[in-house]
């Protein structure tokens, strides 16, 4: 992998968290917190993919971000309304951003002309907004206002830098169609450390060049003799004249801002915009502008611009333009000073806090490290876990008299590791937030396709949690908050007969429960079915047609695969491959689903997670003398054999009635082939959840207690086994092998069949 | 667990290595005498017991836990057919490596290390096929006769179950 493609990866993951805080900020925005913050949050995003996807000339992402982000500017300087039509176009266009990210990624194609509709809508709106301000009085007056120069003086050429800012004002209020064109006088110095970051000077002249017509001279005189010559010196730079009618200084110099502090840079403009009006009232005037247009304008050309000014009825302008008549100052490009950092507008002014806490969150300090550098950590903090568990077992009371100090030792070795434990978890800890923010605008699209009204509510994003857990969360708070959309919340008339509020509620949150995360998915919609829900099962004969079931069983029905009560298939939902993909993801990772639903007032779904993936929550029995464990997630509950109500059945099995429903039981002596000496009496029953609804009973000799442990791959050096999920290594040394409940089930179904 | 690294120290009290030939590990399963390549195996360790695995193949005597993974242990005389091994204390596990996997061999004793000539490596001969699957090939040492183990064919198992 060479240098440019590690830069590339680093590129795409910052787009990927980039396009995150677009659709957040957007997120927000649309639920009514249109603030400046926000605004400006999603203007540096933006600004941040198309700086990146410049340096790295990915020209389709760089030409769409550039409108999107100049549509944003202008939202962000109050030029243009943050309508919801805009708003929607630019959660649609975080779409649009992302596909070219893709595409630039290689990971996908486009169709050309991809996004061309929106850009142009975008352009639209941005010249929209550009006519509108040239049109009538108040815009302008708001950019007098917005124009106020704010100067940082460098100590250099103050004069000069004077007359600068006033022909700068004097080019603001000269945004409509032009006689004639501003002209501007750029140099543009690198130092030797924009070379050293890889930027490149060609970019940005064609970038300057998008700005209106752009000449570019090379200057040489600033190379040494060859005694002198530094092999990475800069010995040149270059002078550019920009003609153009719309630039601003700080249009320009955005050009540069990611060469900003590696470069010397000049910009003077030596002649203002005119007005074809103006242009008229100017007619006498001694300029030979046009074509033969001088770099160092006379006298006289300035006294026109402030002529110009003056004409204009504001007294601010009026006041500024007297002094400029009274004082006219020469502006020489080759030693005009150019205040380094010249805010545009007082909008840029305000946003200058934001900016400041932005660059202040920026600064905490993180570093980009591999996910497997980390899992190896957590690997290793495992297997101390493991030995220390193992040296505080080995101490005996012998021990413990006569070594205090070892024992004192030991006691703080086990907080520290329990402490680094804890530590190393933290890192790979993510707030769910990250899943979260997709899913309001998978509300909006299920609104909209639906035609119901829903409010998405979240909270307790903030919620950490292990990063493998929050990648299978994915999917299945898709396929619950679809399920929730299409099956739960009623159309609007309905809603309003049955006198609740028109617009439904889903409500999706997070919190922390002990050793597990759990996360929700509410609505206030009509709740389950359970007529249509069984009347389905009885149909595809999920279920027995003369079996009972509780309101509780009927509800955890829906897990079932293929299950589905929509009466059509819609692209929403229906198909049947929702529900059950939610079961299986979180069973995956060792977590749990529970259903509730009340009739004509809604559901829940509530998913427990564990917190972390790499240490599992077990319940440690025996068999025959060897240990087993069993996830405790799920464990259902656990009884003595002598209490249990076996039952016969013709194939010879057991099987156990436990309140009204009857379980397939497996005893793992036999189903493992161990012998076991432990009479039947004394031996226990662990009732498990194998698949969604189904459960299973376990016969062990022994339940010995909870602990946790750390999964430990058999296929590493072996292959996999039936019924074993894997082995864990306990306090003692010894392997314990991880029961496979689900596939235990399975594969005693398979047995009796055969 | 005593286990030990024997490489350093067992290696320097034998002959130099000459060119052409071969080193192997000598351990014995009763009478028996066999060999593997010095370079292949991690470790010897002296039995402590291991899980069972349910459901897998009856000379698979269960796994361990080799310093944090789990190694499967191969029961050799149970893979020869002779019966599953009833091992005590004084019994040894060769850790060794078959491609990417480490494997244990249970065996009854390690014996010996010994420095064999390539020229003096037979085919197996033709007749029961445990041994034409399981062993690559014969040497003679001493007047004794040493199988060479084929490690992939008794950790793949598929062979003799085919």
């Amino acid at each position: 992998m060479s240098d440019l493609d590690d830069f590339k990866a680093t590129y795409f993951d910052e787009c990927s968290e980039l396009l995150t805080e677009l659709e957040e900020q957007f997120a927000a925005i649309e639920a009514g917190d249109p603030s400046s913050q926000r605004i400006n949050a999603a203007f540096r995003a933006i600004h941040s993919i198309k700086g990146g996807a410049g340096a790295f000339g990915f020209a389709d992402l760089v030409a769409f971000s550039h409108a999107y982000e100049s549509l944003l500017d202008k939202v962000r300087e109050g030029q243009l309304a943050l309508s919801s039509d805009v708003i929607a176009l630019c959660i649609h266009a975080n779409d649009i951003v992302a596909d070219f990210v893709n595409a630039a990624r290689g990971a996908a194609s486009l169709p050309s002309g991809h996004g061309a509709a929106e850009k142009a809508r975008f352009d639209a709106l941005f010249r929209g907004a550009a006519v509108a301000e040239g049109d009538d009085g108040e815009p302008i007056e708001d950019f007098d206002i917005d124009f106020t120069p704010i100067r940082v003086d460098l100590g250099k050429d103050e004069p000069a830098a004077d007359a600068d800012e006033q022909a700068d004002d004097a080019d603001t209020f000269a945004s409509p169609p032009l006689a004639q064109d501003g002209v501007w006088q750029i140099r543009f110095w690198p130092h030797s450390e924009l070379y050293a970051r890889a930027n490149d000077p060609q970019l940005l002249f064609r970038e300057l060049a998008t700005l209106g017509e752009l000449t570019v001279f090379p200057v040489f005189d600033v190379i040494p003799p060859l005694l002198e010559f530094e092999p990475f010196g800069v010995y040149c730079a270059w002078d550019m004249t920009l003609v153009s009618s719309r630039v601003t200084d700080a249009s320009i110099r955005e050009v540069f801002e990611f060469v900003d502090g590696d470069c010397d840079l000049e910009v003077v403009q030596v002649r203002a915009a005119i007005t074809p009006v103006q242009a008229e009232e100017l007619e006498g005037w001694p300029i030979e502008a046009d074509d033969d247009f001088d770099l160092m304008p006379e006298p006289p050309a300035l006294e026109l611009v402030a002529e110009v000014v003056a004409d204009v009825p504001m007294p601010s302008f009026a006041a500024l333009a007297d002094e400029v008549g009274a004082s006219p100052v020469v502006p020489r490009p080759d030693t005009a000073a150019e205040p380094a950092e010249q805010p545009a507008s007082l909008a840029a002014v305000e946003a200058l806090p934001a900016d400041a806490e932005g660059d202040r969150r920026n600064g905490v300090q993180s570093i980009r490290v591999d996910l497997d550098k980390v899992d190896r950590v957590v690997n290793m903090v495992g297997e101390l876990v493991i030995t220390q568990s193992m040296l505080t077992q080995q101490m005996d009371d012998v021990l413990r008299a006569r070594y205090q100090e070892l024992v004192r030792g030991l006691e703080v070795l086990a907080q520290t590791t329990r402490d680094l434990q804890d530590s190393v978890m933290a890192i790979r800890a993510q707030p769910v937030k990250s899943v979260f923010s997709r899913m309001p605008r998978l509300a909006r699209e299920l609104a909209q396709k639906t035609g119901k009204k829903i409010r998405l509510e979240m909270a307790g994003e903030n919620t950490e949690i292990d990063k493998t857990v929050i990648e299978q969360l994915a999917d299945p708070l898709m396929h619950m908050i679809r399920n929730s959309a299409d099956h739960g919340i009623e159309m609007p008339e309905k809603r309003v007969s049955a006198g609740k509020p028109e617009t439904g509620t889903i409500r999706l949150s997070a919190e922390q429960a002990g050793g597990n995360i759990l996360i929700a998915v509410e609505d206030d919609g009509a709740g389950i079915n359970r007529e249509k829900v069984l009347k389905v099962a009885r149909s595809r004969g999920i279920v027995a047609p003369d079996q009972p079931l509780s309101d509780e069983q009927i509800d955890q029905l829906i897990f079932a695969p293929g299950f589905s009560t929509a009466d059509a298939v819609s692209d929403i939902s229906g198909r049947g491959v929702g529900m059950d993909v939610v079961l299986s993801n979180i069973r995956k990772i060792g977590g749990s689903v529970h259903v509730r639903s009340w009739s004509g007032r809604g559901s829940r779904l509530t998913l427990r997670l564990p917190l972390t993936l790499a240490v599992l929550d077990v319940m440690l029995v025996k068999v025959a003398g060897h240990p087993y464990v069993i996830p405790l997630s799920s464990i259902v509950e656990t009884q003595q054999r002598a209490r249990s109500n076996f039952e016969r059945v013709p194939s010879g099995g057991n099987v156990l009635r436990v309140r009204g429903e009857y379980l397939q039981v497996i005893d793992l002596a036999d189903r493992f082939d161990l012998p076991t000496e432990v009479e039947d009496r004394h031996r226990f029953v662990v009732i498990c959840e194998a698949d969604g609804a189904t459960k299973v009973a376990l016969v062990v000799d022994e339940i010995i207690g909870q602990q946790q442990v750390v999964i430990k791959s058999l296929e590493e050096n072996f292959e996999s086994i039936e019924g074993i999920a894997g082995g864990t290594i306990l306090g003692d040394g010894n392997v314990a092998l991880i029961v496979d409940v689900p596939g235990l089930r399975t594969n005693g179904l398979r047995r009796n069949a055969a | 667990m005593e286990a030990f690294g024997f490489r350093d120290d067992m290696l320097d009290g034998t002959a130099p290595v000459i060119e052409n030939s071969l080193q192997l590990i000598a351990f014995s399963i009763g009478e028996q005498t066999y060999g593997v390549e010095i370079t292949t195996v991690r470790e010897i360790r002296a039995w402590n017991g291991a899980t069972p695995l349910p459901n897998t193949r009856d000379y698979v005597r269960g796994v361990i836990n080799l310093r944090g993974t789990i190694v499967p242990i191969f029961d050799l005389r149970a893979r020869f057919g002779d019966g599953p091994t009833s091992p005590t204390k004084n019994h040894v596990v060769v850790v060794m490596s078959a491609g990417s996997k480490w494997v244990g061999m249970l065996v009854d004793a390690v014996s010996d290390i010994l420095t064999v000539s390539k020229d003096d490596i037979h085919a197996v001969p033709e007749g029961n096929s445990i041994d034409m699957e399981l062993l690559s090939g014969i040497v003679t040492h001493d007047g004794k006769m040493v199988g060479l183990i084929d490690l992939q064919a008794v950790v793949s198992g598929s062979k003799a179950e085919g």
